[in-house]
């Protein structure tokens, strides 16, 4: 395996599509639940955590470019088989190899549960795990620049939802916002820590950071991507504070997707059914980039056909959508996701940093001692 | 047949006439056809040959044989070619260059003892006059339509695009019967990959013989499992000339009353050569009427499907009572009236594309009216979902490509069938599927989505809509052709103050 990553010139991509990349994989399901989330910790005061959180975020992906910037052009693998060595540097990798898959099982499986629960209560796991999985291995097979070409694509054409949006949004109290600033401290840390399932995403610049041709470019196309899903998020979670009690905020588990149901036009009564539908446009894009980040990662870290592992791994994820019908099984999974991921994507890099920093140094020295 | 053309690669000459003529009538299995005089002149041998019905017999007497056989010359081959007054004179040596000159028409004189044989064109092929355009009709500009005889299509087009720098390469394809093939581009504007990419596929066709420029797009277009084409083909000269004025490449083929163009974007096939002729801003509203069209014939149906079997809460109480009423009488699931009223539509598209044009209006209205309304009283249909079918069918018409139509109209099927099982996740599923794949489209390498993706801001002036002219200045970015601009933007865009 090379450290650096060396990318065919057809391959690269330029800078502007990392806004969709990130906005696609950062904005997905969790969106429609995290109001609830937010809320019960930080109560009226949830923008400040939110932005909290957004600021975090900004800081986070400072460190995650810095330490790519150490390098020519290596990704996450090259980094830790620089700085771990052989083997160490594999089971660091392999935790990221993990980190997708369980990340990609976690979405996989919330879809389908908000399928369930919202459009079709009696359909089988199988079924829909069946379409979604064949979305994912058409899309994966077209490699990179197909699924970047979806996320912007679909990252585009799914907007209009937003504009159902408007609607409810007319009819929020805005007394439901007052009085400000009663949280306390820990209380808005919590209500930041709750947000983070619907943040994640943004790792995926470790894997994707190598393909951009115009590096320069980089940061601030991605701490904008970031600021546009917070915006989301931030306009997601007043809409439903706005809209909703507080009694009722809480006991909502997709506040958002209920907002959509107050819209109507004398053509068409009910747009949650086609809201919950035109989600799959905004969950396939997650899909494929934490299907193709999976794959990729074995490729690179076990020189793995990406194909071979495609198919398997497709199959694998196929077979596990017969297990955590329940609710609270999905629950747990998705908790599992997220203190996973909340390790690896919110503190590790904060670790990472130092390594890479004295590795440096110490290739310097050694380089300065020989010559 | 690899050895048969090695032993007449060989140089055969010189000969005697009887010798030439038992050689010629064997390859030809002793063809009544071939026309095979034999003259005493000046004490030589003289001996003329051709395909009868290839040449025209008029001239070849007037202008060949008279003044050869009248003049008191002792001929040679280098004075027949200096002093028979016609431009088309040539020697051939080999017997297959022989074999393949006397069947497109050439009339060979052989004089006994000469290493060569003299030939003259006196090419007689038979054309039909320049037509207007049957599948692509317009309303305004130029009507005239491609032929079958490649000649007459090139003086079209070098009449359209009048400039030395239209380039025009000769390629033959096919190994048992070959066609000759045209590629056309602007030297000094066509993207030199692409040309030679092109270049490339045709030459390394390997096959027996290509019937149309149809079956040649089939041969070299680049994913041949995809249901949507990826050349355009037009019968249209002057979008012909367009393309090749924007920088596209086209090519010609001999017996083919059509064009293909390269490389085509999934846009490009709704362009028509009206939306240029209309007014930028009256054209172009066409183009987006168009392009709703077909999203409208690919997802209506489907999604009144999809409403009526899975989510009737979609639709509001007024619509859902007369949408009930209709559907009250009728026994069969909607998946199944959908696909028989849309089968039931093709069947019609099909009859009356096969029929005589008269004949074909009868059939559309006894098929269309008397049919449909005798399936509604029947109770077998709705007429709601006729009135759905019948908008989708007249949208996948609006396409300016008769191949792309028949793509949407193709699509329908599987929407349908989606819609029918899963619903609008169903329909969803089988949009994202059509995306996923226009996505990993190319058309002569280019992505078949641009300028959507990758995205090129300023080819959405040309793809999706139109500026006025003096917004025009750049051309085409998604090609990257030679030459990029058109025209000076600082001149066309100049501003004056009032009363200047």
């Amino acid at each position: 395996m090379e450290i650096n990553v060396n990318v065919k010139s057809n391959l690269r991509i330029q800078a502007f599509y990392l806004f969709f990349i990130i906005v696609s994989m950062q904005i997905g399901v969790g969106i429609l639940g995290v109001p609830r989330l937010i809320f019960s910790e930080a109560k009226q005061d949830s923008w400040i955590s939110i932005l909290m959180a957004t600021v975090y975020i900004i800081i986070v992906l400072f460190v995650m470019l810095l330490t790519l910037k150490q390098y020519d052009n290596a990704d996450i693998h090259g980094i830790h088989l620089d700085v771990f060595g052989k083997w160490l540097g594999k089971l660091f990798s392999t935790v990221y190899i993990l980190y997708f898959a369980i990340a990609l099982y976690s979405v996989l499986i919330t879809y389908i549960e908000i399928v369930k629960v919202f459009v079709f209560p009696e359909v089988s796991n199988f079924v829909m795990g069946l379409i979604l999985i064949c979305l994912t291995i058409y899309g994966v097979l077209g490699g990179l620049r197909v699924i970047i070409g979806v996320s912007f694509v679909f990252g585009v054409l799914a907007n209009w939802i937003l504009f159902l949006l408007i609607h409810p949004a007319l009819q929020i109290d805005l007394a439901h916002y007052l009085p400000l600033f009663q949280a306390s401290f820990v209380d808005l840390l919590k209500g930041a820590m709750a947000s983070s399932y619907t943040f994640m995403g943004f790792e995926i610049l470790f894997l994707v950071y190598p393909f951009i041709h115009n590096k320069n470019k980089v940061s601030i196309s991605s701490i904008l991507a970031v600021t546009w899903s917070s915006l989301l998020v931030l306009a997601a979670t007043m809409l439903a504070i706005g809209f909703f009690a507080a009694a009722q905020l809480e006991r909502r588990e997709w506040a958002v997707l209920v907002l959509f149901k107050t819209q109507s036009f004398p053509f068409v009564e009910r747009f949650d059914y086609i809201v919950v539908a035109e989600l799959m446009m905004v969950v396939a894009p997650s899909l494929l980039f934490l299907m193709w980040g999976l794959t990729y990662s074995i490729k690179r870290v076990y020189k793995v056909q990406q194909k071979t592992t495609l198919y398997i791994t497709s199959a694998l994820f196929l077979i596990g959508t017969f297990f955590f019908e329940k609710h609270f099984e999905t629950q747990q999974v998705i908790n599992f996701a997220n203190q996973f991921g909340l390790w690896l994507i919110y503190v590790y890099p904060f670790v990472l940093l130092p390594f890479v920093l004295l590795k440096k140094r110490l290739n310097k020295r050694k380089g300065a001692r020989s010559s | 047949m690899r050895k048969r053309l090695k032993r007449s690669s060989k140089n055969i000459f010189p000969l005697k006439i009887d010798e030439l003529e038992h050689l010629l009538m064997r390859e030809f299995t002793n063809s009544p056809d071939l026309g095979f005089s034999k003259y005493e002149h000046q004490n030589k041998k003289i001996a003329v040959f051709f395909i009868t019905y290839q040449v025209q017999p008029d001239k070849v007497e007037n202008l060949l044989l008279t003044p050869l056989l009248e003049s008191k010359k002792d001929w040679s081959n280098t004075s027949i070619l200096n002093e028979i007054p016609l431009n088309s004179g040539k020697e051939y040596q080999l017997l297959e260059e022989i074999l393949s000159g006397l069947i497109i028409g050439k009339v060979m004189i052989y004089l006994e003892d000469e290493t060569a044989v003299v030939s003259y064109d006196f090419l007689n092929k038979e054309k039909r006059s320049l037509e207007g355009a049957e599948t692509e009709s317009v309303v305004i500009g130029p009507k005239v339509a491609f032929t079958e005889s490649l000649v007459t299509n090139l003086n079209v087009m070098r009449w359209n695009i009048r400039t030395p720098d239209l380039a025009i390469e000769e390629i033959t394809i096919g190994k048992r019967a070959p066609r000759e093939v045209r590629l056309l581009y602007l030297k000094s504007l066509a993207n030199e990959t692409d040309v030679n990419t092109m270049r490339q596929r045709l030459e390394d066709l390997e096959v027996d013989q290509v019937e149309d420029i149809n079956v040649l797009m089939q041969y070299i277009e680049d994913s041949s499992m995809s249901l949507f084409p990826q050349f355009h083909t037009t019968e249209l000269p002057d979008r012909t000339s367009y393309a090749i004025l924007k920088g596209k490449i086209a090519v010609l083929m001999e017996n083919s009353p059509s064009a293909l163009i390269a490389p085509s974007s999934f846009f490009s096939f709704f362009e028509s050569t009206e939306d240029l002729y209309m007014r930028w801003n009256s054209g172009p509203p066409l183009r987006l009427i168009r392009f709703i069209s077909m999203f409208i014939s690919v997802v209506l149906t489907p999604m009144y499907v999809a409403a009526v079997t899975f989510h009737y809460e979609i639709i509001p109480t007024q619509l859902l009572i007369s949408i009930g009423q209709s559907r009250a009488g009728v026994p069969f699931p909607p998946i199944f009236e959908a696909l028989f009223l849309e089968l039931m539509i093709e069947l019609l598209r099909e009859a009356g594309a096969r029929l005589p044009t008269k004949v074909g209006q009868t059939i559309g209205i006894v098929g269309g009216v008397v049919v449909g309304t005798a399936a509604v009283q029947a109770g077998i249909t709705s007429n709601i979902l006729i009135i759905f079918i019948t908008i989708s069918a007249l949208a996948s018409f609006t396409a300016p490509s008769y191949q792309m139509g028949t793509t949407i109209r193709l699509l329908r099927f599987p929407m349908i069938v989606l819609a029918g099982i899963l619903g609008l996740i169903g329909i969803m599923f089988g949009m994202c599927m059509l995306i996923i794949h226009l996505l990993k489209m190319t058309s002569l390498g280019r992505p078949y989505l641009s300028p959507i993706y990758p995205i090129h801001f300023e080819d959405f002036n040309k793809a999706l809509f139109r500026l006025p002219q003096n917004f025009q200045h750049k051309r085409s970015v998604s090609l990257s052709l030679k030459d990029s601009i058109r025209f000076s933007k600082k001149k066309a865009q100049e501003k004056k103050d009032i009363d200047e």
